[in-house]
């Protein structure tokens, strides 16, 4: 018995939340119980063994106080699944020996929270797999024929429920009344056990698809991410081409091909810079792991880095790079992300700020986050666009008319960059008056745990 | 005299081309290879003060990282730079930290920045 039955149906995890719910149900039904024998006995002057069934209340109601304190112990303590199983099972057999006894004593077949059990057979069915569902359900219908074979010899004795029901020739219908609930607790457990198989069955089918997807997904992320480095190789050679001929190394050129020249090296630039955004993008969707850095890095340094690479074509704009940002600030990050994260963010603010504006990057600590913004004064983005600009391939009609080349994923990376690093990402803007991007990611990486630990990027 | 001699192993003869010419002509003498033996042979005949090299040979799937190693066996002193058309740590299959290499520089290869890094360990 290696493998307990409900294990394969209730993870653990879960189980903690289904016994919570348990005894929640049991407190409910404990309260419901108390105040209907309150009820009866104060108001109605109903005859009932009160004793007994007050004593049946105080049973349950000591027994869910006990079930609770155990819960608590185990949220400390590892249960082996035996111990689990059987907690699960004491909880189930109480229920089913409380419930009989109240309705025994409170005109038993008449009493029409008999009709409960179905409640407990579903609960059963919810933990259990069909071989204990079955046992319970054929136990449950032999004690009630039990007892209503030994009344109906009157050989044990029958509480009437006078006030609810005339329970005149009650005897005349224990055997019909015995049959009926019998059946119904049979069909019932019939019924959810089935509809439990075929979801069961579905819910496998759906997860072989999710892994096959998964996998197909894999594969596709890999191959772009292998033929994207294919690409970079020649284009290397191109563009070094292009700088050779450009300086005039191999001799002079008319001013013309120059500028042609100067054309077919910008769209090569523009080229390889889509490449490389579909690399990290490739990278992004496929479910490769993420390395934390060792050591911690400093904000400031990345930015820094970052506005070294877009220098010379801020300077041919003449945009500045205003930085405000403390070099105490340091993060224990993924090198990779950030830089995709700054690279894009700078670029853009490069990009639609207008010739000899300002790009400002400041940094800060906010309540253990680090807020990053990167700000310009350009030409802003409408509002019916901000809500489109991170998807995937979306592309602005500014955008297109102020560079033909371009894939539209720079900022779908910096979201999935951001999410992956545990934070999030938002933006502002108006139009002609710049936009700014806000970025808050945990000082103490929860979801990356730090620590140059490996995580998986969530999709 | 200063030194400025450099070696680059490439499997890419156009990189091996480009980088040539560039670098000529910002004042350095340059020899090259095609292959990672060849390359280590000359090494061990006639030093070069600074080799570039290529860590993503397909070829006989020797790994750059491995002849960075050699290099670094004949001559410890030796700079090397470890030269690769991959432009983000996550595409490697291993650690910048297990390869020898003194710096890391992306292809393509922007000139003035390397000029820089060369000259500022020869």
């Amino acid at each position: 018995m290696d493998k307990p039955a409900f294990a394969k149906k209730v993870e653990f995890s879960n189980l903690h939340m289904v016994i919570k719910w348990f005894i929640n149900l049991r407190w409910i039904a404990c309260t419901g119980v108390f105040l209907t024998l309150l009820i009866l006995y104060l108001s109605f002057e109903v005859q009932l063994p009160y004793n007994i069934l007050f004593t049946a209340n105080l049973i349950l109601f000591t027994a869910n106080c006990i079930y609770l304190f155990y819960l608590v112990k185990i949220k400390r303590k590892v249960l082996t699944n035996k111990e689990k199983e059987l907690f699960l099972h004491v909880q189930i057999i109480s229920d089913y020996i409380l419930l009989l006894l109240l309705v025994f004593f409170t005109g038993y077949l008449e009493n029409p929270m008999i009709y409960y059990l179905i409640f407990h057979i579903m609960l059963t069915s919810f933990l259990f797999e069909g071989k204990i569902l079955g046992f319970y359900t054929s136990l449950t219908v032999l004690i009630i024929s039990t007892i209503s074979f030994l009344q109906f010899n009157k050989l044990i004795p029958y509480y009437p429920l006078s006030l609810f029901v005339d329970n005149g020739g009650y005897y005349d219908r224990i055997l019909g009344r015995t049959a009926g609930i019998s059946s119904i607790l049979i069909i019932t457990a019939y019924l959810i056990s089935s509809i439990k198989e075929r979801i069961d069955y579905k819910g496998k089918l759906c997860e072989v698809e999710l892994s096959r997807y998964k996998s197909l997904d894999k594969v596709k992320s890999n191959f772009i991410l292998q033929v994207t480095h294919e690409l970079r190789g020649p284009l290397a050679a191109v563009i070094g081409f292009h700088e050779i001929l450009l300086k005039g190394i191999t001799g002079e050129i008319p001013d013309k091909s120059k500028a042609l020249l100067t054309k077919a090296n910008h769209r090569t630039d523009n080229l390889l810079n889509m490449i490389d955004e579909m690399i990290d993008f490739a990278y992004m969707k496929s479910e490769l792991d993420i390395n934390f850095d060792e050591k911690k890095l400093r904000i400031s340094e990345l930015i820094i880095e970052n506005i070294s690479l877009i220098r010379e074509n801020a300077e041919k704009k003449r945009i500045s790079f205003n930085v405000n940002c403390s070099r105490n600030i340091q993060l224990k990050t993924n090198r990779d992300l950030m830089n995709m994260i700054l690279g894009n963010l700078l670029t853009n603010a490069l990009k639609y700020s207008k010739e000899n504006g300002e790009v400002s990057i400041t940094c800060s600590i906010e309540k253990s986050e680090i807020h990053l913004v990167v700000a310009d004064r350009g030409i802003g983005i409408a509002d019916s666009d901000l809500e489109k600009i991170f998807d995937e391939f979306y592309r602005t009609k500014t955008a297109k008319s102020l560079e033909k080349d371009g894939t539209g994923l720079g900022l779908a990376i910096v979201k999935r960059a951001v999410t992956n690093l545990g934070g999030r990402v938002n933006v502002f803007s108006r139009i002609n008056n710049g936009t700014s991007f806000h970025i808050y990611l945990p000082v103490s990486n929860l979801k990356g745990a730090g620590d140059g630990k490996k995580q998986h990027i969530n999709n | 005299m200063a030194k400025n001699n450099i070696l680059i192993i490439d499997d890419d003869e156009d990189i091996i081309e480009t980088v040539s010419i560039l670098l000529e002509h910002e004042g350095f003498t340059i020899s090259s290879s095609d292959n990672v033996e060849e390359g280590l042979e000359m090494i061990r005949n006639s030093p070069p003060d600074l080799v570039l090299l290529d860590i993503m040979f397909p070829e006989k799937k020797t790994r750059g990282f491995e002849a960075a190693a050699q290099i670094k066996e004949i001559n410890e002193k030796l700079p090397v730079f470890a030269f690769t058309a991959i432009n983000r740590e996550y595409s490697f299959d291993f650690s910048k930290e297990e390869i020898q290499a003194d710096e890391f520089i992306n292809k393509p290869v922007a000139t003035d920045k390397l000029v820089e890094l060369i000259r500022k360990y020869i």
